[in-house]
């Protein structure tokens, strides 16, 4: 058997674009999903039940039926339901969105509730308002300390970007998908895909090791 | 129960404006009432100490002074006025009351200027560069000016509370409330918050002090209040607490903690 290892280079360009689109894909759901993370958790944690059912309802929903799922069903359900059609990006996007922020949810609720009561009674105490305690005492805190956490879920999304290919957007595996049908060379295209995955997450996992170490010890 | 009047010739603030008032005040924590109708003033310009053993409600009735434990019955007045129960008048009263914690409580992710900036900024609105220089000056009056860039966490006990006392006068309050802030100190750093302390006192800040610090209680205080089972046994001056105390509980409690007068 013979192997052809340029396919790869020769279709450079292809991989060169879905690398930028699993980038994009992977830090256009962490924006969205950070703030939406600390909504849910703000949400879980007000007090107000209605509020906090339906945050509970979205993490549940979304932390435990699979992505895959939650993909398929953004791209063929959805524009049922909803009459909207949206393009098979911001389909994906919206997925990953609603599964990594459910994940925040959660990470962030444990975080604030980690940080000790006396820290929000000496805001109060100056005379700060519950939205300026949450702001400039809580949060700011509580983000320090799941920050490791946050990290982990960003290496897990960027490897988990590739599920989108599944509705055909454009991203690294979607593209090592089109190479292989194109040339047939199905193992050095999946060898190419795994190292350009792993050459792109083996610095991210070891600056999470870094900022576990750095940021992860206790108060 | 022989205790003092309120209006003893022998309080040195009688006469004064009252600036914090109780009457009657009743909390309880589910079934347990822990305040069981306190009645007690503390007057301007006055170093008010609340002693008695632990349990006994001190703590509870200084956070209830300032709202962060709501009362079940009585009244609580600041300057005549009654402690509000809705979010925004409770704020507004809370500015006008200092309050030191017995664990500090300093915001760790703010350096100590911003620690002490950070409450005029947000609640008086005050320009940063003007909150600053507020805190630089309360900072030095604590004597902790070269410690402004530090955080907390590399600041020792006493001093992490005397820039918590910085913090709590950056808001300029008419009352200064202290829950045990030197409880949770090494031996050695007592002596530096409890002469910040006295300053504070000669100054003439109106006082409300939570302690175990008996000696501080009987050279610095004007009034002291002892507590025991969420009610107040015995108050007077400090000469006749710790030297002829009127009640045998508060003999007991003095000589537990082997006060020989």
């Amino acid at each position: 058997m013979k192997f052809d290892w340029l396919v790869a280079w020769r279709n450079l360009d292809v991989f060169v674009d879905g690398v930028k689109l699993t980038i994009f894909l992977a830090v256009a759901t962490m924006t969205i999903a950070v703030p939406g993370g600390i909504v849910l958790a703000v949400m879980r944690m007000s007090g107000i039940r209605a509020l906090a059912a339906i945050a509970t309802a979205f993490i549940e929903l979304f932390r435990n039926i699979p992505l895959i799922l939650v993909i398929y069903m953004a791209y063929y359900v959805l524009p049922v339901m909803s009459g909207l059609s949206a393009s098979p990006l911001v389909t994906g996007l919206i997925a990953l969105s609603l599964n990594v922020s459910a994940y925040n949810g959660e990470t962030f609720r444990a975080g604030i509730a980690s940080i000790r009561k006396g820290q929000s009674e000496a805001a109060y105490a100056l005379g700060m308002s519950p939205w300026q305690t949450f702001r400039i005492v809580v949060l700011p805190q509580a983000v320090k300390r799941v920050l490791p956490v946050l990290a982990s879920t960003w290496i897990s999304l960027f490897k988990d970007t590739s599920l989108v290919s599944v509705i055909s957007v454009g991203e690294l595996s979607y593209a090592a998908t089109r190479v292989r049908a194109q040339t047939f060379r199905v193992l050095e295209v999946l060898t190419a895909m795994a190292a350009i995955y792993w050459v792109l997450g083996y610095p991210q996992a070891k600056l999470v090791d870094w900022i576990n170490h750095r940021w992860g010890r206790a108060e | 129960m022989t205790t003092s009047s309120e209006n003893s010739p022998s309080r040195k603030a009688a006469g004064a404006t009252p600036v914090v008032t109780y009457r009657d005040v009743i909390k309880r924590f589910g079934n347990v009432t822990v305040l069981t109708g306190v009645s007690m003033e503390v007057r301007k310009g006055e170093v008010v100490c609340l002693i008695g053993p632990s349990g006994s409600g001190k703590s509870t009735l200084l956070r209830c002074t300032n709202g962060l434990e709501r009362i079940d019955g009585g009244e609580i007045l600041l300057d005549g006025q009654l402690l509000p129960s809705d979010g925004k008048g409770l704020r507004l009263m809370r500015r006008r009351m200092g309050m030191v914690f017995q664990n500090f409580e300093l915001f760790p992710h703010k350096t100590a200027l911003d620690n002490v900036a950070v409450g005029p900024i947000t609640v008086l609105g005050i320009s940063r560069s003007d909150a600053e220089k507020r805190a630089m000056a309360l900072l030095a009056k604590v004597g902790l000016s070269e410690k402004a860039e530090n955080y907390p966490s590399q600041l020792s006990g006493g001093q992490q509370q005397r820039v918590a006392i910085a913090r709590a006068l950056a808001m300029e309050p008419e009352i200064m409330l202290f829950d045990e802030p030197t409880s949770a100190l090494d031996p050695e750093t007592v002596g530096e918050v409890l002469a910040v302390m006295k300053r504070l006192a000669e100054e003439g800040m109106t006082m409300l002090v939570v302690t175990h610090e008996m000696t501080f209680a009987r050279r610095v205080s004007d009034w002291v209040v002892v507590m025991d089972k969420g009610a107040i046994i015995e108050q007077g001056p400090p000469k006749q607490i710790y030297d002829a105390p009127q009640v045998n509980r508060t003999k007991e409690f003095l000589s537990h903690l082997g006060w020989s007068g």
